[in-house]
């Protein structure tokens, strides 16, 4: 039945079956790239599609003070979050979790994007949800791929306490940080100690993520019997004692109440902090998980910033406290002697400028000691007359003014030291005039420092040079067998000052407490000696700062203070009586 | 029944020779395999043997051996004198599933009989081959005269465009591109396929300059060497310019919506989950399977779900990932000598007709693998085109078996002679 004859010619055949080997070839070729070049590069993305990493936190670790009470731990709250993969492979999903956690379709979407961290990594929608959402989750855990919730650790503080500058707060960190980070595993949506003592103790506090590898299918639901689940258990933060004595604390708190101000009360011989506050302050609580946005504004947007940790951050005019420099200077370079009297009618005329003293009708003949009990502003005027700017103002370098004093916070400013070098910057050479030399000398001016300067500076006055590293922090627990390390701050000495000049300026202070004249009567302690200085600083911007600095000791204890009411009026009379106070409390309470 | 008894006397005499049983064994092993990685992709499901995929695709090989039985017995010339009958039924078969198709996915390929899925353009891909190898059968015909070329083109653009339409890319693409080896076998001027080919090549380099440019320098070296007249020589290119010129420039000016719904069209199968999902999946299987593969059973890709169609488009996936490079290297050699034995076979038939028919036919199998194995490796787009005698599907299988059986009985014919 041929109709016809095949005509094929072995050309064409060839061609053909030379054809169908170039086809195959290119695919096997191809396959070899695929499964022997890239081999290890595809294993890791078929791992990375089936094993689903969750991190299990760390617990951060507690935070105590020096005798063992708490100042932060920690507590657990439930989040939900979803796998935008697996969440978003049907619109259905958003209706389904919206019913549950009574949030809008529209949020949701909103919230994933916003924490978006990648197609299989868990992104946060719902923080603190009670139990009765998790177990509807629970029940609806078929319908809802891709939805997990997780423990989160988060800060918790004792009631009645704020410490909130010592202690700072946690932040969620900035996708930046997390770039720049290497010592730890940090991700998106983890909180870092951003302020304060969790800052400063971040790498000590913070523990280390552990992480749980699951296997899942497409659908995101767990495959158990396939391969095995592994586990790296996570390792918790080290607890942290402060040098903080949190009852001492508490009392500071409230002797400052509303007010604007300063207190900090230290151990003068080794820096150790008993309490520091700075007002306002703000409820810690507010960050022990990430904060509220409007919590947040109200914060940033309070015009009294309750953020701003005036002890390191906030520059002041000393005022009167800073007189004692002068002194010392005088003395030790035998400028004057100290029973050199100057007469003080209540003013200094220099040129056309007239310069007062704040005692209108004048202190009369003042010597040295006289000066300081009463503070007198005219013998200063006259006294720094008779010095050379630098000199006085090596006195002020030497108590540690214009240079950080190393306090384990961040952010520490340096303040400002006014000496030639200073002035010829600020105003150009030979702009500025002795007027200059007349406000610095009694703390005002050019004079800027921070509270946490001066209370390194009374420390030196008290210890008679002992120029400590002021510190918050005691000492950690290395492991679980209770061994800890501690800090070793810094210590250094002013050599140069003679014994005669030390007992000089503590025999004035001690007047100033308690002398008839004395401005500081509202700092005695009984069965304790006290030794202060009061300060009255001028504000361009309204009332008057208070500014009181002291120690006190008895056989056993010894701690110094400052203390600084922001337009609080004289400092003898807004400052000195809770100073008074909290050395009450201390000898009450207190033993090192 | 003259012609089955005088077949049956030449059968019991020398029953099949030994490439036609060389065929046979390749098949099984093919199969064979086929089966093992549907048993591998079901070992995990829950449910009795012939629930399963696999205890499916056995009944369908076994009812598809019957049929490849059956139209074993067949005789050849009611194949050739009935050929443009079965393209008439054919073309009205795949028009049908217009009006009476479910088309639950939107597409209209389906044909249901009492719960029966029955997809006509599948047949299609067969009557084709008959119906172009019939045409070019005639001795009369001179085989380097354009009708011979424009012809069988004609015949097979119908049905593929309807197929388009449906929409069906795939089964398009086998349907025209199982033609030209045709057409070259029978001897077809080869300037004459090259114009048809031509203006597609210039429309697909249009969008890269360099592409275009050395496509241009092909097409002049062509024309020159084509010792044809120089005014045809010059429309066509100029055609083929102005076509490679206008065509970015109309593709510019659509709408995106309208660009969409044509790269929809030519990307059918396209996934929902996001670009390219399916194939980067069949690519993490393939490519983490290595050399030697995960073993059976063990393809964390396969098992946990995440290469999507993988009893039917992506099996080949499956070989890859749970075989390794050495099982894909099996599957392909076996594949190749196949196609081989089947070219070797149509060299040697003396009528022209089977001869034919089988290239067609053998046609029709090496591109349902060269695109599906090109689409799991990421090579292609992918066209939803199932891999012979592996992937699992009902209509495919039998399509593959009355292929088998054709082939068989139009290659033991020419020892009649």
């Amino acid at each position: 039945m041929i109709k016809s004859n095949n005509t094929v010619t072995p050309g064409r055949k060839n061609s053909m079956q030379i054809i169908v080997f170039l086809l195959f070839l290119v695919l096997i070729l191809k396959l070899y790239n695929i499964q022997i070049v890239q081999h290890s590069r595809y294993v890791g993305i078929a791992d990375a599609n089936r094993i689903r990493v969750l991190p299990l936190e760390a617990q951060r670790g507690i935070i105590y003070d020096r005798n063992g009470e708490i100042i932060a731990e920690n507590k657990f709250q439930y989040n939900i979050n979803v796998i935008p993969f697996e969440f978003n492979s049907s619109a259905n999903n958003y209706k389904v979790l919206s019913n549950i956690i009574g949030i809008s379709e529209e949020t949701i979407k909103k919230r994933i994007r916003n924490n978006y961290r990648g197609r299989f990594v868990p992104a946060k929608i719902l923080e603190d949800v009670d139990f009765e959402i998790l177990t509807k989750i629970e029940e609806h855990k078929l319908d809802l791929p891709g939805v997990l919730y997780t423990l989160e650790p988060l800060r918790s503080f004792p009631e009645g306490v704020n410490i909130s500058h010592v202690i700072g707060y946690l932040r969620e960190i900035s996708k930046k940080r997390i770039e720049n980070s290497n010592d730890f595993r940090y991700y998106q949506g983890d909180l870092i100690g951003w302020k304060g003592i969790e800052r400063q103790y971040e790498k000590i506090l913070r523990g280390k993520k552990g992480f749980e590898y699951i296997q899942v299918n497409a659908l995101g639901q767990e495959v158990k019997n396939f391969h095995k689940n592994k586990v790296t258990p996570p390792i918790p933060g080290k607890d942290l004692y402060l040098t903080i004595d949190l009852g001492l604390q508490k009392y500071a708190e409230e002797l400052l109440e509303e007010k604007q101000g300063v207190v900090i009360i230290m151990n003068p011989d080794n820096g150790q902090v008993l309490a520091m506050v700075s007002k306002p302050d703000y409820s810690p609580n507010l960050f022990s998980g990430i904060i509220a946005k409007e919590d947040w504004n109200k914060l940033r947007n309070d015009p009294a910033k309750p953020l701003y940790n005036r002890i390191t951050q906030g520059l002041y005019p000393p005022g009167s406290i800073f007189k004692m420099l002068a002194s010392i200077t005088a003395l030790e370079h035998n400028v004057v002697d100290k029973e050199q009297k100057f007469y003080c009618p209540g003013y200094y005329r220099l040129g056309r400028r007239t310069f007062r003293c704040w005692k209108k009708p004048g202190h009369g003949y003042v010597d040295m000691q006289k000066s300081i009990v009463q503070s007198c502003n005219v013998y200063y005027f006259n006294l720094i007359r008779k010095m050379d700017i630098d000199l006085w103002a090596s006195t002020v370098e030497l108590f540690g003014f214009g240079s950080t004093t190393g306090i384990d916070l961040p952010n520490e400013k340096s303040g400002t030291l006014p000496n030639r070098n200073f002035l010829n910057k600020k105003y150009g050479v030979k702009k500025w005039t002795e007027g200059n030399k007349l406000n610095q000398v009694i703390g005002q001016g050019d004079v800027l420092v921070s509270p946490i300067q001066l209370a390194k500076y009374i420390s030196g006055l008290s210890t008679r040079g002992k120029m400590v590293q002021p510190h918050l922090g005691l000492r950690y627990k290395e492991n679980k067998e209770n061994d800890f390390i501690y800090f070793s701050p810094e210590m250094d000495s002013i050599k140069s000052i003679s014994e005669d000049t030390w007992g000089f300026i503590k025999e004035s202070m001690e007047k100033v407490v308690y002398a008839p004249h004395g401005t500081a009567h509202a700092a005695k302690v009984k069965g304790m000696k006290v030794y202060g200085k009061t300060g009255t600083a001028e504000n361009p911007h309204g009332e008057t700062h208070a500014w009181f600095i002291g120690w006190s000791e008895n056989d056993s204890l010894k701690v110094s203070g400052i203390c600084l009411v922001e337009h609080g009026g004289h400092g003898g009379s807004a400052a000195a009586p809770i100073i008074g106070k909290l050395f009450k409390y201390c000898r009450d309470n207190i033993s090192y | 029944m003259n012609y089955l008894k005088r077949k049956k006397i030449n059968i019991s005499s020398k029953l099949l020779s030994n490439t036609s049983k060389t065929m046979i064994l390749l098949i099984l092993l093919i199969c064979g395999i086929g089966l093992i990685t549907l048993y591998s992709a079901s070992l995990h499901v829950n449910l009795s043997f012939f629930q399963k995929v696999i205890g499916k695709q056995v009944i369908w090989m076994m009812l598809g051996s019957i049929v490849a039985l059956l139209l074993f017995f067949v005789q050849k010339k009611i194949l050739y004198e009935q050929a443009y009958t079965f393209y008439w039924i054919g073309l009205v078969l795949i028009i049908l599933p217009y009006f009476f198709g479910s088309s639950s996915t939107g597409t209209s390929r389906w044909l249901s009989f009492s719960g029966i899925n029955f997809q006509p353009s599948e047949l299609m891909k067969i009557i084709i081959v008959i119906a172009v190898a019939k045409y070019l059968a005639n001795s009369e015909l001179h085989s380097t005269n354009f009708r011979v070329f424009i012809v069988p083109v004609i015949i097979t653009l119908i049905p593929t465009a309807i197929i388009l339409k449906q929409p069906d890319l795939g089964t398009s693409m086998i349907l025209i591109m199982a033609v030209f080896p045709m057409l070259f076998w029978a001897g077809t001027r080869l300037f004459h396929i090259f114009i048809f080919i031509a203006p597609v090549l210039s429309i697909i380099t249009a969008f890269n300059f360099y592409t275009f440019f050395l496509w241009v320098v092909v097409l002049i070296l062509v024309l020159y060497f084509s010792q044809e007249k120089i005014v045809l020589i010059i429309l066509l290119f100029l055609l083929n310019l102005s076509l490679g010129f206008t065509t970015p420039i109309m593709w510019n000016n659509l709408h995106t919506y309208q660009q969409n719904r044509i790269l929809t069209l030519l990307d059918v199968e396209s996934d929902p989950q996001g670009a390219g999902y399916q194939v980067i999946q069949s690519q993490v299987a393939i490519g983490s399977g290595g050399l030697m593969g995960k073993g059976i059973g063990r393809g964390t890709q396969t098992h946990l779900k995440f290469l999507p169609e993988q009893h039917t488009d992506f099996i080949f996936s499956v070989v890859g990932e749970e075989g390794g490079f050495i099982a894909v290297l099996i599957v392909l050699s076996l594949y190749f000598l196949l196609i081989l034995l089947c070219f070797q076979t149509a060299y040697k038939i003396k009528d022209k007709f089977s001869s034919l028919v089988i290239v067609g036919l053998t046609s029709v199998i090496l591109f349902h693998i060269v695109i599906n194995v090109a689409m799991t490796v990421g090579l292609m787009p992918v066209t939803g085109l199932p891999l012979p005698f592996l992937s699992y599907g009902g209509s495919f299988i039998l399509t593959c078996f009355i292929i088998v059986g054709l082939i068989l009985n139009l290659s033991i014919e020419k020892s009649r002679y």
